[in-house]
């Protein structure tokens, strides 16, 4: 195998390839990755067994085609430490791939692509088409109310649910809980559900522009398989059922308050700062019209912040892990923001004014 | 009269230790064991080891964690009794409940031992000496044990001195025999010194606490990192941790070291769902179970390579524990002597984070 090409044309590829690769494996050749010059093209892959990359490459030269795995990571190391606008060439003979680049040759010790494991993906049962930049909308918006390596392995993911209403995100820790709705439906009966590990939620958002161009997700019984531009996504899907999120959305709130996003934002960005650093628990008192937030921390230095807001109700004091709540204001696009609450034990929702597209769901901390 | 500012500055710390605690119990209740060598432990044809031992044994040189196989091959006419915690538990309240006659504020360090902050009290004319000679009296009186203390102005040299006239004796160490005490005080006998820091100290030439004091505090810390300031308070004698009366627990762990080595993978699968009960039950008993943030596995193979796996999860579930073992195990391949379960805890301020499906069956 041999093929030439600019060093601009390869890296974007390269790196979102080797993102897959996992650090530790536990096969030898999953630290590869699988590069295939067949046809006039290049294809570059990445797979830690659960998802899989697949990049097909422009602007490269094919010599002579042929496969090979060569290690990911120092490939990639070496291309970006490439001179910018560098011609490159790579060949592949015995075991061995030479890249070579001006005066820069590199030998890398290969392993035979008959190894190389592909993930398993069968035909997928429903296919819906939807910009880039929706797609990123219903990651960006649910995918940091994920979990992370909890027991309830269902929830290390985010929920995506097709009816022929809606298309729709969600994702939970079991503290909190956010929401994306997007008014594209696709021709299934009732509702697909499927769980999308957290590993694949991630990627996927690392490949996506903002565009307006088109993403194809084809949905399986145990895959989802994305493909935008020159990339295809598979994933594999987590076997497991997800909570009913439904139950959890309040519908029963007293209390509303409402007030600008920007500063609330900034008052919890500055009260936090003195917040407990690893429990992160604030105060928050709800008077006429006026927020009050309170941390402290075990120095006992303590922050008080006043917010101007809306509110109607009785006073009432309520805790929350201050990070679950900058975490939603740092997402929502809005200029205004709702909280509505129905007591100090039960959840909050936070919706933005005038834009129903995402809510959120945070559970309190008794005081 | 500026009584609150002396009180602020000298503490009147007691360490209170029984000797020989678990043999202790059993002689009393089976006088015919008075003055015998006495180990209080495991089987040794199943490898267990000497929990506690009476003073006649430790002539022998036994000494509690020893295999009990080796305590029998330096005294062949030891008699081995197996523990009763239940008994020893129930003694360790009564001793804990004559402490608490003293003051409120006690910090149970195991069944046999607690520190006891006795400032504010003013019985004995508030002499911490004399309170100490009381419990003593008391302890030997009402539950027919000994016990030794150690009177201090900090938890450092109470605990020193309890060990300096064991058995059944006290050390008083008063604000103004700090300086001597402590100068004199050999290094290894400060917490934190084991048999690694010992001899690299010994290597550097610092044997007794005045040698420590001769070093400056950045000194101290490029040799021996964050545990430099430590030691350089402690080599003149300043220890100002307060006496807590509920410790916070960080982690609970079982384990066991079987009779006949667990030969394969398999076997110690099958060990697992026993050892798992077990501290399913300790998690139980501390009421710990909202506060797990941490499983972890703990694997001793036939030749005494020990290794650890763990991962984050929020409830000791077995299919954790599985994994954990199967990864630990693949280190190792051997056949294996011992295995641990154990759980890390979280703070208990996190308990106070409500959950979303705290109330909500998920399983519909």
């Amino acid at each position: 195998m041999k093929f030439t090409t600019n060093r601009e044309a390869l890296l974007r590829p390269l790196q979102l390839v080797t993102g897959v690769v996992e650090r530790r494996q536990t096969l030898p050749v999953l630290a590869n990755l699988l590069v295939v010059a067949k046809d006039g093209a290049l294809s570059l892959t990445g797979t830690d067994l659960e998802v899989e990359l697949i990049a097909v490459a422009s602007g490269v030269t094919i010599e002579q085609p042929g496969e090979a795995t060569i290690p990911a990571r120092k490939l990639a190391d070496i291309w970006r430490s490439l001179p910018e606008s560098a011609e490159v060439s790579v060949t592949v003979e015995g075991d061995r791939a030479i890249v070579r680049s001006g005066r820069s040759r590199f030998t890398l010790a290969t392993l035979p692509a008959s190894e190389f494991p592909s993930v398993e993906s069968g035909p997928g049962d429903v296919e819906i088409s939807l910009t880039a930049n929706d797609l990123h909308r219903l990651l960006d918006q649910v995918s940091f109310s994920m979990a992370q390596q909890d027991v309830r392995y269902f929830l290390n993911g985010m929920l995506l649910e097709i009816t022929s209403q809606h298309i729709r995100s969600v994702a939970t820790d079991g503290h909190r809980l956010a929401m994306c709705t997007l008014p594209h439906g696709a021709p299934v009966d009732d509702r697909l559900q499927a769980i999308v590990p957290r590993k694949g939620v991630l990627e996927l958002g690392r490949l996506l522009g903002d565009g307006e161009e088109n993403v194809n997700l084809f949905m399986g019984s145990n895959h989802l398989r994305a493909t935008s531009g020159p990339f295809t996504l598979t994933t594999k899907l987590v076997d497991g059922k997800f909570p009913d999120y439904e139950k959890v959305v309040p519908r029963e709130t007293a209390r509303t308050i409402s007030g600008d996003r920007d500063l609330l934002k900034q008052a919890f960005n500055r009260a936090s700062i003195l917040s407990n650093e690893k429990y992160r628990g604030i105060r928050l008192i709800l008077d006429k019209d006026q927020l009050t937030i309170q941390a402290n921390n075990p120095e006992q230095e303590e922050a008080e912040e006043v917010v101007a807001v809306e509110y109607a109700g009785e006073r009432m004091e309520i805790g929350f892990n201050v990070s679950y709540l900058q975490d939603v204001l740092a997402v929502l696009e809005v200029d205004e923001v709702r909280v509505s609450v129905a007591d100090a034990n039960s959840s909050a929702l936070i919706e933005g004014v005038g834009n129903d597209e995402a809510l959120y769901v945070v559970m309190p901390m008794r005081l | 009269m500026c009584a609150m500012a002396a009180r602020e500055i000298v503490r009147k710390i007691v360490h209170c230790d029984c000797d020989s605690f678990y043999a202790s119990v059993e002689t009393r209740d089976d006088p015919s064991l008075r003055d015998k060598p006495l180990a209080v432990g495991g089987d040794p044809d199943k490898r267990g080891v000497v929990a506690t031992c009476s003073y006649a044994a430790r002539r022998y040189g036994i000494h509690s964690a020893m295999p009990m196989s080796q305590a029998l091959r330096l005294c062949p006419e030891l008699t081995i009794i197996r523990p009763d915690m239940a008994k020893y538990r129930s003694v360790s309240r009564k001793v804990q409940a004559i402490f608490r006659d003293y003051t409120a504020i006690v910090e149970p360090l195991s069944l046999d031992e607690a520190f006891l902050d006795v400032s504010d009290t003013s019985i004995c004319r508030g002499s911490a000496t004399l309170m100490a000679e009381e419990i003593r009296r008391r302890v030997r009186r009402e539950l027919g044990i000994t016990i030794s203390a150690g009177i201090a102005p900090n938890k450092f040299l109470a605990k020193i001195a309890s060990d300096w006239n064991k058995p059944d004796g006290q050390l008083t160490i008063t604000p103004s025999e700090i300086e001597e005490f402590v100068a004199r005080l050999p290094v290894d006998k400060l917490f934190g010194v084991g048999s690694v820091t010992a001899k690299r100290m010994r290597q550097l030439g610092l044997a007794t606490c005045s040698d420590l004091r001769c070093q400056t505090l950045s000194q101290l810390t490029q040799w021996f990192g964050k545990f430099g300031a430590t030691l350089h308070q402690l080599c003149r004698g300043i220890d100002d941790r307060p006496v807590q009366t509920s410790r916070l627990r960080k982690s609970i762990s079982v384990e066991r070291t079987y009779a006949r080595d667990l030969p394969t993978l398999e076997s110690c699968q099958e060990a697992m769902p026993g050892l798992l009960e077990s501290l399913e039950q300790r998690i139980h008993d501390a009421g710990a179970e909202r506060r797990i943030v941490q499983c972890a596995i703990k694997v001793r193979f036939s030749g005494f390579e020990t290794t650890t796996a763990g991962m984050f999860a929020g409830e000791p579930a077995p299919a954790v524990f599985a994994e954990l073992l199967q990864s630990a195990w693949q280190r190792g391949k051997r056949p294996v002597r011992l295995l641990g379960l154990g759980v890390r805890l979280a703070h208990p301020a996190v308990d106070r984070q409500l959950g979303l499906f705290d109330g909500v069956s998920e399983a519909n």
